[in-house]
């Protein structure tokens, strides 16, 4: 019944004795009691010695209950006992010793495989462990990277911050006298004409010998001049005003393309005569943002593009809505961005310009800006040369 | 399970008596041997004992011949109760078809018995037996000594528990024989229906019990 069996099972004759030993003791005891001995199984085949012959007697070999064997005999039955209770005692010793043999190996085998579920367990545990051990390493890490990461963001949005005000006070002290000088101006273009109409009443020769003429003429061309620079100072004091964002500094619907045009406007004052700076924008979505920031990250992307083309080349810049995507591109025509710098361009304090080129933190901030958008940006050399950076964000 | 060897016409229970070391498992099966009257009884094996305390275990054989010509056969097992000894325990554990609990009435042994009874909880656990439905008696043995538990405080301890108590002096003899009744009522119980005992081979739950005692009782 059971798979393996006990040492508890039932022993028959030929796992105690063999025949060799059998018919030993079948030869000894002929000698004993003068007729030939077998030894019969349970069955009372013959398992050892001779057949018994005419006449025989048997004696059973009982060691629990019931006989595993026999003696047979042609001879006294009283005799033939009490050879059966020596050769039982034989059986008996060698039964025990068998059970106590097959116990102990049980028992062992038993105990072995206890160690060995122990170990398991053990070692299932010490693996639960180290593995627990490298998922904490891995939080602490990714802990780390995101203090780190809104470290940068506080210092970038109290920067942005005191830029923002320092633009908004500007601009509020600029547009006052730009206001009065622009009046002022209107005024003095009266003034011109009110000054071209005594023509009449100056002698001839006096009023060419002044060249009035050309006087009032180029008077009103200065002015008006002077009246397009005005409104020029009032766009970019405007430009920078909603480049700042200071007056919506939450999270708002922002037109992208908008942003782009003034943030382009802004940078085209900084830009040397030899570069071009070109847009390609496609209709956008409005999308949730806070734009303030998206700004900045938008401007660190293309002073480092400015930044890499120098005094001549172009920087592009393109828009335009996937399914589910807004995608701005920035390219330029650059040296381009080297193999080696590439896992390190959006590092920290990662810069290859000489000390005062740079912070090294604006592709850092780019970057942390877009990712707090759910966002990605990347950067690559493209194919025909010179760099280009994507930036895409969700809608 | 009871292995029938249909070819011998055999039915063999194992039955084991389990408990802590010194609790008077071997007393018992002493004690059957001599009171038994059994169609067949065996001597009384005793396998290697050191220092008076069994070693490997004690083994009884007794058996008798049912109606139907089926021979029935007890093979009644002690195990050795030192704490050390769990592999040995648990082998002669294992294929148990019956568990006397042979517990020590003397106050001082409360938590031995507790660790044995313990003990074998999960040792039947591990050789795949369900305490649920093996045959299961409680023994409170030594009732003779003048330390121990009063019936109705092991009463109390025990009356949540499903499994028979029975008293006992093993050294005396008394309890011993309804120890080993109780255990053949619990085991007909358990075995009868699917082994056909009384349908097949004309064995009642009081003929079965009587035959294996051989009128002892
Ligand atoms: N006083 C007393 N002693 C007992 C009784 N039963 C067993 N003993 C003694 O307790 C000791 C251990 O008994 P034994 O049967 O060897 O215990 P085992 O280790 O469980 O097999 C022996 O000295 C026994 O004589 C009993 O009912 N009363
Ligand atoms: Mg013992």
């Amino acid at each position: 019944m059971s798979v393996e069996p006990g040492f508890d099972r039932e022993f028959v004759l030929g796992e105690l004795i063999t025949p060799r030993d059998a018919d030993e003791i079948c030869t000894q005891l002929a000698a004993v009691l003068g007729q030939p001995v077998a030894v019969l199984d349970a069955a009372g085949t013959v398992f050892a010695g001779n057949a018994p012959g005419a006449g025989s007697v048997q004696a059973p070999l009982t060691l629990e209950l019931e006989p595993v064997g026999f003696l047979a005999c042609a001879c006294d039955a009283v005799a033939l006992k009490g050879a059966a209770r020596v050769v039982r005692w034989g059986l008996l010793s060698r039964a025990r010793f068998r059970m106590v043999s097959d116990l102990h190996l049980e028992a062992v085998r038993a105990d072995y495989a206890k160690l060995q579920q122990q170990n398991e367990a053990l070692r299932a545990s010490e693996a639960k462990y180290r593995e627990l051990a490298e998922i904490l390493d891995a939080k602490v890490k990714e802990q780390v990277r995101i203090i780190d990461e809104r470290q940068r963001q506080l210092y970038q949005a109290e920067r942005l911050a005191s830029i923002g005000q320092l633009a908004a006070g500007v601009a509020h002290e600029i547009n006052n006298p730009l206001g009065f000088v622009n009046s002022n101006l209107s005024t003095a273009e009266r003034y011109v004409a009110q000054f071209a109409a005594l023509r009449d009443m100056v002698p001839a020769e006096k009023w060419k010998a002044a060249d009035l003429d050309f006087v009032l003429e180029d008077f009103a061309e200065l002015l008006a001049d002077s009246q397009q620079g005005v409104a020029r100072i009032a766009r970019i004091v405007k430009d920078l005003k909603g480049f700042s964002s200071v007056d919506q500094p939450d999270v708002q619907l922002a037109d992208i393309n908008g942003q782009l045009e003034s943030l382009f406007a802004v940078i085209a004052g900084q830009k040397p005569p030899g570069v071009t700076l070109t847009s390609e924008l496609s209709p956008l979505p409005p999308l949730m943002c806070l734009s303030g920031h998206l700004n900045q990250a938008f401007l660190n992307i293309l002073q480092n593009a400015l930044q890499a083309v120098g005094e001549s080349g172009t920087v592009t810049l393109r828009s335009l809505a996937t399914g589910s995507h807004i995608v701005v591109q920035i390219d330029d025509t650059g040296p381009g961005i080297p193999d080696e710098v590439l896992p390190y361009i959006f590092d920290p304090f990662y810069t290859t310009r000489g000390v005062g080129g740079g912070t090294g933190l604006g592709l850092t901030v780019a970057r942390d800006i877009v990712l707090t958008h759910g966002g990605t940006i990347t950067a690559a050399t493209r194919p025909e040369g010179g760099a280009r950076v994507t930036v895409e964000l969700p809608l | 399970m009871p292995e029938l060897d249909r070819d011998a016409g055999r039915l063999t229970f194992k039955l084991v008596y389990y408990g802590p070391a010194q609790g008077g498992k071997t007393t018992n099966l002493m004690q059957l041997h001599d009171l038994v009257g059994a169609e067949m009884k065996g001597e009384l094996m005793t396998l290697e004992t050191q220092h008076d305390r069994t070693l490997f275990f004690d083994l009884l054989p007794l058996g008798f011949r049912a109606p139907s010509g089926l021979t029935i056969r007890f093979r009644l097992f002690t195990v050795p109760g030192q704490v050390a000894h769990d592999g040995t325990r648990k082998a002669v554990l294992s294929r148990a078809d019956g568990v006397v609990f042979v517990a020590d009435s003397q106050r001082t042994e409360s938590i031995n018995n507790g660790e044995s009874f313990q003990n074998l909880v999960e040792n039947l656990g591990r050789v795949g037996l369900d305490i649920d439905r093996l045959p299961l008696v409680v023994q409170f043995n030594k009732r003779d000594l003048p330390a121990i538990l009063s019936e109705d405080e092991v009463r109390e301890r025990y009356a949540g528990a499903p499994w028979p108590l029975v008293f006992a002096t093993a050294l005396r003899g008394e309890g011993v024989l309804q120890t080993f009744a109780t255990l053949l009522r619990g085991v007909w119980q358990g075995y009868a229906q699917e082994l056909e005992l009384d349908s097949t081979h004309g064995l009642t739950e009081e003929t079965f019990v009587a035959a294996a005692l051989g009128g002892a009782a």
